[in-house]
């Protein structure tokens, strides 16, 4: 099938420019047996959930855990820890940050938020915060962000303020304006903002924030602290934590950035109370600083912790490495997603510049997806039925304000597509495919759910 | 099976000369027509087995070359007497693993929402019938050990931050508890408002008695001082050093105290010790399943029993299944590998393939462990630390004491020495001296036995000391690190 590679970044005439220029570079048949443990005829257009590992890495990884099997005790002291600090300093000079002492892996952006809540909830239970301070957070940040926030700071006393942004958006202008209305609102009645926790990426649905602008506004606002939940971003945009400027910043690894599950660093920015941070699981490290406590967290298996050199030696076998790697994710997905729009004749929930290697695709508004339960059992009919795995988004309209409509309706509902180096044409011809039948056999969720 | 044997069997059978086997296996009585080549294997590896049990088909034991086989990813020279330390995995379970890892790998979505649920379930459920639990509910998954501590005391954390627990209210531990517990104790328990009440564990000992004695103390300090005791938690089976609690009778003890909660750091009991909820009696209970339940890297499980605020316990890393119950929340703690948590049920064919199963196991290691423990007490003119009946799969044994062992940075070193120079992995413990003795041994190792291990892995432990001792070897000597 004549389709485009995107994977070395040029436009495709097959043939000769392409095996001039790629030959240093990873080929098409190499990324197939990298990814060849990935279910065959899946149609994989969910990179933004779990991530994905290829074979190479996943041998290095192998071969740590069988070290570690091996000789134990000899890996415990000999090995782990140097090869934590390893993963460490380049994680440090991949995102900017001064120092490695910034840096700590955890197992995900999920452990990250409950070590700087814990840490907000102690404040309150200590007595350094009082009742009413609060937390403010996305309408849209992740469930277990949501969750912990209640566990830890509603739990001790503090409240939240929820930040709602318009979706589908049409300009970071609008992010900005709407995050400011909510942060006057929430200084009203004399509260102090302890924390403010922003998405780099938000989930679902899924844009692009611009962190840098919101987290000069929360210091502005004399917001206490910051923190970017940033699982999404390593790997799919740049990542540039001085830049950013927060206090504290998590990117899952297992994501975007090619590591077993799973691993994130979790930035911390030196300060007073950069010591009193504290990994919830507690060993005989406490009190030896967060990275330090977070490498040894008992007996468990660090070799996806471990194997992060391994991943740059994959990523630097493509063109323009990470880098490149990103553009070219971010080039394909916009442009499948465009595709899609127009066979649906449907729209984009973001424009280009806010989409990074994941898109919002609207729905047809005949599939009248009006529930979240109508959005799991559509995505598991698309799993079972049609071997298309993929998120799908249920938009709720605000009170008052008008949805965007396709010729028949209003549309509810946004389809989440990625693009990994994995990826083909076929996936999201697929999916277009998929959606175009349940639409033409006059299918709407609700019907699907007797399937 | 070879043609010769099945043709010895069969006459052994005929001639009724069943007594000429040097086995011992009592006269079976066979109908011809049950005999089918899968049945002979079996007779040959009965040992003493009842007349019914015969005539049912066992599986085939496990063979020696077949553990060795199933460990042969060790060190090949490295004599482990560790076991105690980081545990040990089977090549079959790691391939187990190895198959749920792939799965995951292959389409994670699917494992999400169709098989993490369930899997865990299996694993829960399999964990209640092996330590008799009432209820599954009562069984969550976690790391490890240390992960489980961490949970109960930012438990007891919130129990004063919420009024609930009074500053200065009292948590009873043993001097020796393990590293992290003693940190999470402080990290939750006192940084909370509590105080801490330790207590001693005489050691060497030559009883439970001891250990009692010092512990109704320990709670009679409590009471004078007019402290709650909020929490007791102590070791089943002591770290560093290894002697077995006779955690029932301190239960007892708690109880009639009026303690309100205890928790017994079972780190090293499954696979171990007899590990019984029910007969125990203790509120909260963990242990590592991949210390000696042959486990990968790493799966334990916390025990909460029953009660009105058992759901109120939660997982520290907080998701979307948060107020579902702890173990609920245990089974997703956002993205991670659960594979060493999934594969916990096929455990059970593994150790079933040992006489006895994991009873066989636990017994064999014990008695090894004390037949090694003291021929190495004896070839270095030392002791164990405590009698026998005291000691798990590991023992103390007496180092010599012209080896010097000062200071825990002694032990270190020395532990790294014998690792570099004579490639043996064993622990070393210091015990310092009490006022008032005259020439005690400040120096134990612990040796650790399991299934893996053979006599040639303390017999080089053995003359490896027995070299440092003709070399008038001393920890003093070796070079700070």
């Amino acid at each position: 099938m004549q389709h485009e590679d995107p994977r070395n970044g040029e436009s495709v005439h097959r043939g000769s420019k392409k095996s001039k220029l790629s030959s240093k570079f990873i080929t098409e048949s190499d990324i197939r047996d990298e990814f060849s443990h990935h279910h065959p005829s899946v149609a994989r257009i969910n990179n933004g959930s779990f991530g994905s590992c290829p074979g190479s890495v996943l041998t290095a990884q192998r071969h740590l855990q069988m070290q570690f099997l091996r000789q134990p005790d000899a890996f415990y002291f000999n090995t782990l820890r140097d090869g934590i600090t390893a993963s460490r300093k380049i994680i440090k000079d991949l995102i900017n940050a001064d120092h490695v002492d910034e840096v700590s892996l955890v197992d995900n952006a999920t452990t990250a938020a409950a070590i700087v809540l814990q840490r907000i909830g102690r404040s309150f239970a200590e007595g350094k915060f009082q009742k009413n301070d609060t937390v403010l957070m996305l309408h849209c940040a992740f469930q277990a962000v949501k969750k912990s926030i209640q566990a830890y700071v509603t739990r001790a006393g503090g409240s939240v303020i929820e930040v709602r942004l318009p979706f589908p958006v049409n300009s970071e202008e609008e992010i900005i304006s709407e995050f400011k209305k909510s942060i006057e609102e929430g200084k009203s009645n004399g509260r102090k903002i302890r924390l403010a926790i922003i998405d780099h990426i938000t989930s679902m649905p899924s844009v692009v924030i611009p962190v840098k602008e919101l987290v000069r506004i929360c210091r502005e606002e004399g917001i206490e602290q910051v923190f970017v939940d940033a699982a999404h971003a390593i790997g799919s945009v740049k990542v540039d934590v001085k830049e950013v400027g927060a206090d504290f910043y998590v990117s899952n690894l297992h994501k975007w950035f090619f590591c077993p599950p799973s691993v994130a660093f979790l930035y911390c920015k030196k300060s007073a109370s950069s010591s009193d941070l504290h990994h919830p699981v507690v060993s005989h490290e406490y009190g030896n600083g967060l990275p330090i406590e977070s490498a040894w967290i008992g007996t468990r298996d660090y070799s996806s912790q471990l194997v992060v050199p391994a991943v740059l030696e994959f990523v630097n076998r493509f063109e323009g490495g990470i880098d490149g790697i990103m553009k070219r994710n971010h080039d394909e997905v916009v442009k499948m997603g465009k595709m899609l729009a127009e066979s649906w004749g449907t729209n984009l929930g973001s424009p280009p510049e806010m989409s990074p290697a994941m898109i919002m695709v609207g729905l047809p508004s005949r599939m009248c997806l009006n529930s979240e339960e109508d959005a799991v059992t559509l995505r598991s009919h698309l799993r079972d039925h049609y071997d298309v795995e993929v998120p799908i988004f249920h938009q709720v309209s605000k009170d008052g304000e008008e949805g965007v409509r396709d010729k028949d309706g209003f549309i509810t509902g946004y389809v989440r597509i990625s693009h990994q180096v994995y990826n083909t044409l076929e996936d999201y011809e697929k999916l277009r495919d998929a959606i175009n039948q349940l639409v033409e056999d006059g299918k709407t969720c609700k019907m699907l759910y007797k399937e | 099976m070879s043609h010769t044997k099945k043709h010895f069997i069969l006459n052994l059978i005929f001639s009724r000369e069943v007594s000429k086997l040097r086995f011992n296996v009592v006269t079976i009585f066979i109908p011809l027509g049950t005999l089918y080549p899968d049945f002979y294997p079996s007779i040959i590896a009965m040992n003493g087995t009842s007349a019914s049990a015969a005539v049912t088909p066992q599986p085939l034991l496990i063979t020696p070359a077949e553990v060795a086989s199933e460990f042969s990813h060790h060190h090949p020279s490295v004599a482990r007497i560790n076991n105690g330390g980081l545990g040990c995995c089977p090549s079959s379970l790691l391939f187990s693993q190895r198959q749920i890892q792939m799965q995951w790998l292959r389409q994670p979505d699917e494992f999400f929402f169709n098989q993490i649920q369930p899997g865990m379930l299996r694993s829960r459920n399999f964990i209640k019938d092996l330590i008799n639990a009432d209820h599954v509910d009562e069984v969550s998954i976690v790391d490890n050990a240390s992960t489980a501590v961490s949970i109960v005391l930012q438990h007891m954390a919130w129990g004063f931050a919420e009024g609930r627990f009074h500053p200065g209210d009292a948590t009873v531990m043993f001097h020796c508890a393990y590293g992290s517990v003693k940190k999470s104790v402080e990290a939750y328990f006192v940084r909370a408002g509590g105080s801490v009440i330790e207590v001693p564990l005489p050691f060497p000992l030559n009883s439970e008695d001891e250990i009692v004695q010092e512990f109704r103390q320990a709670l009679e300090k409590a009471k004078q001082s007019n402290r709650r005791v909020r929490l007791a938690i102590f070791d089943h089976v002591t770290c560093m050093p290894s002697v077995v609690i006779p955690v029932k009778e301190l239960v007892t003890i708690c109880r009639e105290a009026g303690v309100d909660h205890i928790f017994i750091d079972g780190a090293h009991g499954i696979g171990c010790v007899d590990v019984d909820m029910k007969q125990i009696g203790a509120d909260f209970y963990t242990s590592n399943l991949h210390k000696w339940m042959f486990c990968p890297p790493s799966a334990a499980f916390l025990y909460c029993r029953r009660s009105s605020e058992s759901s109120s316990l939660h997982h520290l890393v907080v998701t979307h299944e948060y107020g579902n119950g702890l173990a609920r929340e245990s089974t997703w703690i956002g993205t991670r590998d659960y594979s060493a948590q999934l594969v916990v049920p096929e455990v059970l064919e593994f150790v079933n393939r040992f006489e006895g199963g994991i009873d066989g196991i636990k017994r064999r290691n014990h008695d090894g462990v004390v037949e090694m423990g003291m021929m190495l007490a004896k070839a270095w003119g030392t002791h164990l630390g405590c009698p026998p009946h005291m000691c798990s799969s590991m023992v103390m044994v007496g180092l010599p004491a012209c080896l010097g062992v000062l200071s825990d940075e002694h032990t270190w070193k020395l532990r790294t020495y014998l690792r570099d120079k004579f490639g043996v992995e064993v622990s070393i413990y210091y015990r310092p001296p009490k006022d008032g003795e005259v020439g005690p041994l400040t120096g134990y190792t612990r040796i650790s036995y399991q299934v893996y291990n053979k006599v040639e892995d303390y017999y080089k432990f053995r003359d490896a000391i027995n070299q440092l001792v003709h070399d008038a070897f001393t920890c003093a000597s070796l070079p700070n690190s």
